[in-house]
């Protein structure tokens, strides 16, 4: 599903210039769950942040879906991101001014769904997440646990093939964390494509494979049982 | 401690760049602009209170109606000044002045100079006004006949000196001894006169209380109610009027003169109003009008609230910026009371800065602000004490007002809710910050539709169709001093090539050119009821033909009817009056003179459709036309290209004719603008005052738009990452405040719609307003407030997500 070879990115400023990712080759199938680990500054970040189709790198490859993606204006890209892509974030990212039903609802209106099925699916999902009791409340009136959960179904309600993660459980305790794995879990084992950036080799566990970043380039992967 | 303030403040400025520069370029243009209206202002309210006794002086005026039409003079008859002197001891002194007699030919060296300011006057002129005196008796000055009181630059302008006392003034072929010379007239007086000639040269029938020719001012004793004075009028009418109106037609007493529905009343009218309150019928000049002084000063205020809306707005806006500032002084002990000072120390030191630079603007602006509101008023009129004191008093003023609302809201913060994360309770500021831009767009908006409405009238004004020709109508000025050689010039100048046809007359249909008002009667005995009072203009057989004015039936004077002396031409008012049938043939009969009561008989042989010869303002008058020389004017209609050299082919033409005698001339439809002078003023000040208001209101939504985007990076953020695109994003920030827009005009339409028909009512003649103007103005601003908003939803939107989503 997706495929990169020899992916660049480089951060300019003023003086300094920052290789953020060097020539970094590896493939994600269709259903795979895959965790991205390493120390902090080594790009992880920047890595997810061009899977997800936010960023464009500086060279190198990215085939997504079949097509090859890396030179692909705003547009084009905002157009692929809305269909197939979901992101779950460390700070959750809610939209405060938003309740929690629009918050969820957000990405089907900028899809153009149609407001009964929208209604049907928004329901769906905060169901599924067991967040639909607390549908009128606004993020600041929720615990963190209950904000990521809020984020995951946001971030599933597209029903998209590829869910990014960055750090999901960086922000919650253990017992709330284990709660977002284990969604993470379910969607993976319903089909979608999981992967995930975190420091927790706990979490990692949850994954089918660690790729294991170091200064922008992948040193190792390694498949879990 | 106020250091302390002031430091700070300083500091926050510097900091917030982008807002201050928009609060202060916002204040400074409101503030600059306020002060050009307050020296406007000032201006018009000072006329005529130089003079030491003004809260005494009063002028007569007459409302009199005859047949159907009322007039309202500034004038009065020539014996009403005296008689109320001798009769009522209230009465300390009066004083004429005669000033329609055109203007007098004055012998520089070689040369005539035609000179209009001149008047001719009581000797008791200097114990009413106070215009002090260079050289000379005042109280002597203008008791002697062929005397001349004469200004310090006149002075200067014929004798290079202001030591002219004894020196003669040749005007009009006779020698005046100057006996005085006094100081310039303020500029700020409703006359200003460059001649003051005695009565005694005059050339009038004096002793008529029938006609109405002289500006009479009456200087009453210290203590005198004028209103009550007024009343003693109908006693003058009873006494003097009535029997010398007997004389003339057939009436047993004045009230079978009220009772036929006609008027004569006369009232007093304080010097200080004349200025502003009076637009009478012979004006010395034409006067300003308190409702622009009302309006002026209500867009100044407006101006400047809407700069202070801004600044609100923006302070407010930044608060949650700085809630966290607050908070943490809250912690560290400081009270409310100090937060406070500081904000308000904020403000006013805005202000201040703003007003310097205010003060720079207006000095910049003022030679413009000169021209299009025709003054002549300097930066140095600022230290008027009067404005001084406003100019101490407006950085606090409107450094409180607009400081108080953000310091008290941000000073009200509680430090825990502060500290512990987001501000709640913005939604209700936010609804005020939307009311204030509502505000902002409604005087906008108004003001937009005030615009286009003064221009389309103007533009109404210019292309009616008036009745007669005003295109290429050349007009030269005082025809009469080439004496007897007026038909060889007249001739002279038609038989040269691009000249159609000329006329000579002293009464052309612009108001700047001769009246002639007269009682005209069916009957040889005049009587209430068979008289009306009409125009009655003497004109030459090319008149029409020159001027393209129509005839509707009858025909036009003509030499083959022998000398048609004793026909008139009337117009289709006029014929609406009489009533007859068919006119042609009727006869009407006016008075020879009003002192022998003959009358004389005159016949209908023409009625010329109606032209507008007074100002669209009001309803055509009734007209009578004889054949009779008057030179005022030769009037030659041309058709060329080459405009330039046949003026220049006149001139010669003049110089040979009239040698000495000083040429000028002007064009009909130059001469027809001129009456409207006022709304084209109206018409700049209005665009200005437009634009001004619309740029500060856009400045304030630059502001909040920029704002509002800063506070909403990281909703933007999330939302790119959701899959919105950048119309997404460009249309969100935009949506709410071109909704304010919206709502703005639909309270401005009503407004405007009320406040402009109300203008227009001035006008006889008028536009209909359209529908379209709304949409117009309503359509401006909204793309001025898209453009504005667009600067900074663009960049938002154009954010990378990425980015917005790190700052944190
Ligand atoms: N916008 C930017 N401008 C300049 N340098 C950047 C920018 N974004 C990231 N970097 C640099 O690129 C490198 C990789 O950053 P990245 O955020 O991908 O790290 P990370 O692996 O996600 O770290 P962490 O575990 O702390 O989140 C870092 O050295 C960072 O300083
Ligand atoms: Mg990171």
């Amino acid at each position: 599903m997706i495929k990169i070879s020899n992916l660049e990115k480089i951060y300019r400023t003023e003086d300094v210039e920052t290789v953020a990712l060097n020539k970094v080759s590896f493939d994600v199938k269709e259903g795979e769950f895959v965790a991205i680990m390493g120390p902090s500054g080594c790009g992880k970040s920047t890595l997810l942040n061009i899977l997800g189709l936010l960023d464009d790198p500086d060279g190198g490859s990215f085939v997504f879906a079949g097509q090859e993606v890396a030179h692909y204006n705003e547009r084009k890209r905002a157009g692929l991101r809305k269909q197939h892509i979901g992101f779950v974030f460390q700070s959750f990212n809610l939209i405060d001014e938003l309740t929690v039903y629009e918050n969820v609802e957000l990405p089907l209106l900028y899809l153009k769904v149609g407001a009964d099925e929208r209604k049907k699916r928004v329901e769906e999902v905060l169901e599924k997440m067991q967040i639909m009791h607390r549908k009128n409340h606004f993020p600041q009136q929720l615990s963190g646990g209950q904000q990521q959960r809020v984020a995951v179904a946001r971030a599933v309600v597209n029903r998209p093939r590829l869910i990014l993660a960055d750090e999901p459980t960086g922000n919650l305790d253990s017992i709330n964390g284990n709660e977002v794995m284990q969604m993470l879990t379910e969607l993976n084992d319903a089909g979608t494509t999981v992967i995930m950036v975190t420091h927790s080799e706990h979490d990692a566990r949850y994954s089918h494979r660690i790729v294991r970043m170091l200064d922008g380039q992948v040193v190792l992967e390694n498949v879990m049982i | 401690m106020l250091s302390n303030y002031i430091k700070i403040a300083w500091r926050n400025l510097v900091k917030n760049k982008t807002f201050s520069l928009i609060n202060i370029i916002g204040l400074a243009t409101g503030l600059a602009c306020f002060i050009l209206i307050s020296l406007y202002v000032v201006d018009e309210l000072s006329y005529d209170r130089y003079n030491v006794n003004a809260d005494r002086i009063f002028r007569i005026n007459s409302d009199l109606k005859f047949g159907s039409i009322e007039s309202k003079y500034a004038v009065t008859s020539d014996p009403m000044g005296a008689t109320l002197k001798k009769d009522y001891p209230q009465v300390e002194e009066f004083v004429r002045i005669y000033s329609s007699g055109g203007g007098k030919l004055v012998k520089k060296g070689n040369e005539y100079l035609k000179e209009e300011r001149i008047a001719h006057v009581d000797s008791t002129l200097f114990s009413v006004f106070t215009l002090p005196v260079i050289e000379g008796d005042p109280q002597q000055a203008l008791t002697e006949p062929n005397s001349v009181v004469i200004t310090a630059s006149t002075a200067i302008k014929y004798f290079g000196t202001t030591n002219a006392l004894g020196k003669v003034i040749e005007a009009n072929k006779t020698p005046f001894k100057v006996t005085a010379v006094i100081k310039d007239i303020p500029h700020n007086s409703h006359f200003n006169f460059d001649f003051f000639f005695p009565m005694q040269n005059l050339d009038y029938g004096f002793g008529t209380f029938l006609s109405h020719n002289f500006h009479t001012y009456v200087l009453l004793k210290e203590g005198t109610d004028h209103k009550a004075f007024e009343k003693n009028f109908a006693q003058v009418i009873q006494k003097y009027i009535f029997p010398q109106a007997k004389q003339i037609m057939q009436i047993n007493s004045m009230d079978d003169f009220y009772k036929a529905g006609n008027k004569i009343d006369y009232s007093l009218m304080p010097l200080t109003d004349i200025h502003l309150r009076s637009d009478r019928v012979a004006e010395i000049a034409p006067n300003s009008n308190i409702q622009y002084i009302y309006i002026f000063s209500a867009v100044a205020l407006f101006i400047l609230l809407l700069a202070c809306i801004n600044f609100m707005n923006l302070s407010t806006a930044r608060s949650s910026r700085r809630a966290k500032e607050v908070g943490i002084r809250k912690v560290l002990g400081t009270e409310r009371k100090g937060l406070i000072g500081q904000f308000l120390t904020e403000s006013i030191l805005t202000v201040i800065i703003s007003t310097s630079i205010a003060i720079v603007i207006a000095w910049l602006v003022l030679p413009y602000f000169n021209d299009v509101a025709a003054k002549t008023l300097s930066i140095k009129d600022l230290l008027n004490t009067r404005i001084l004191v406003w100019l101490v008093m407006l950085p606090i003023i409107v450094g409180v007002i607009s400081g108080s609302y953000p310091a008290f809201f941000l000073s009200g913060f509680q430090p825990v809710v502060v500290l512990k994360g987001k501000l709640s309770g913005g939604m209700k500021s936010s609804s005020l910050r939307s009311g204030l831009v509502v505000f902002q767009f409604v005087t906008s908006i108004v003001l937009i539709i005030g615009t286009i409405i003064v221009y389309c009238q103007l533009n109404y004004i210019q292309t009616k169709k008036l009745g007669f020709d005003k295109e290429q109508v050349l007009i030269v000025d005082g025809a009469g001093s080439l004496q007897k050689n007026i038909d060889v010039f007249k001739n002279d100048v038609s038989n040269m090539p691009g000249v159609v046809s000329a006329t000579v007359s002293g009464f052309l249909p612009v108001s700047s050119s001769w009246r002639n008002e007269r009682t005209i009667s069916t009957e040889t005995v005049m009587s209430v009821q068979n008289s009306f009072s009409t125009q009655t203009w003497g004109v030459e057989h090319d008149y029409f033909k020159t001027l393209g004015i129509q005839l509707k039936e009858g025909r036009n004077f003509s030499k083959e009817f022998g000398t048609d002396s004793n026909a008139v031409i009337i117009n289709e008012t006029a014929a609406k009056i009489l009533g007859y049938k068919n006119p042609i043939g009727q006869k009407i009969y006016t008075l020879k003179d009003l002192q022998s009561g003959v009358m004389i008989s005159y016949t209908i042989i023409g009625v010329v459709k109606n032209f507008h010869y007074q100002s669209l303002r009001q309803n055509i008058g009734p007209l009578c036309l004889f054949l009779a020389k008057t030179d005022g004017y030769a009037a030659f209609k041309v058709k060329t290209s080459s405009v330039k050299s046949l003026i220049a082919q006149v001139e010669t033409k003049w110089k040979a004719l009239a040698p000495g005698m000083p040429f000028s001339y002007r064009f009909l439809d130059g001469a027809f603008d001129e009456m409207y002078r006022s709304e084209q003023h109206i018409g700049k000040i209005a665009i200005i005052f437009a634009l001004l208001a619309i740029v500060i209101a856009c400045l304030g939504l630059f502001g909040l738009v920029a704002y509002s985007a800063e506070q909403r990076t990281k909703e933007i953020g999330i939302r790119k990452v959701l899959g919105a695109s950048a119309a997404n994003i460009i249309a969100m920030l935009s949506k709410d405040f071109l909704k304010l827009v919206l709502i703005a005009s639909l309270i401005a339409f009503p407004i405007a719609w009320y406040a402009m028909n109300k203008w227009l009512q001035d006008f006889v003649y008028r536009i209909e307003i359209g529908w379209w103007v709304f949409v117009l103005a309503g359509l401006t601003a909204l793309v001025i407030a898209l453009v504005t908003l667009s600067f900074q939803s663009v960049k938002a939107a154009l954010a990378n997500p990425v980015k917005s989503l790190r700052t944190e």
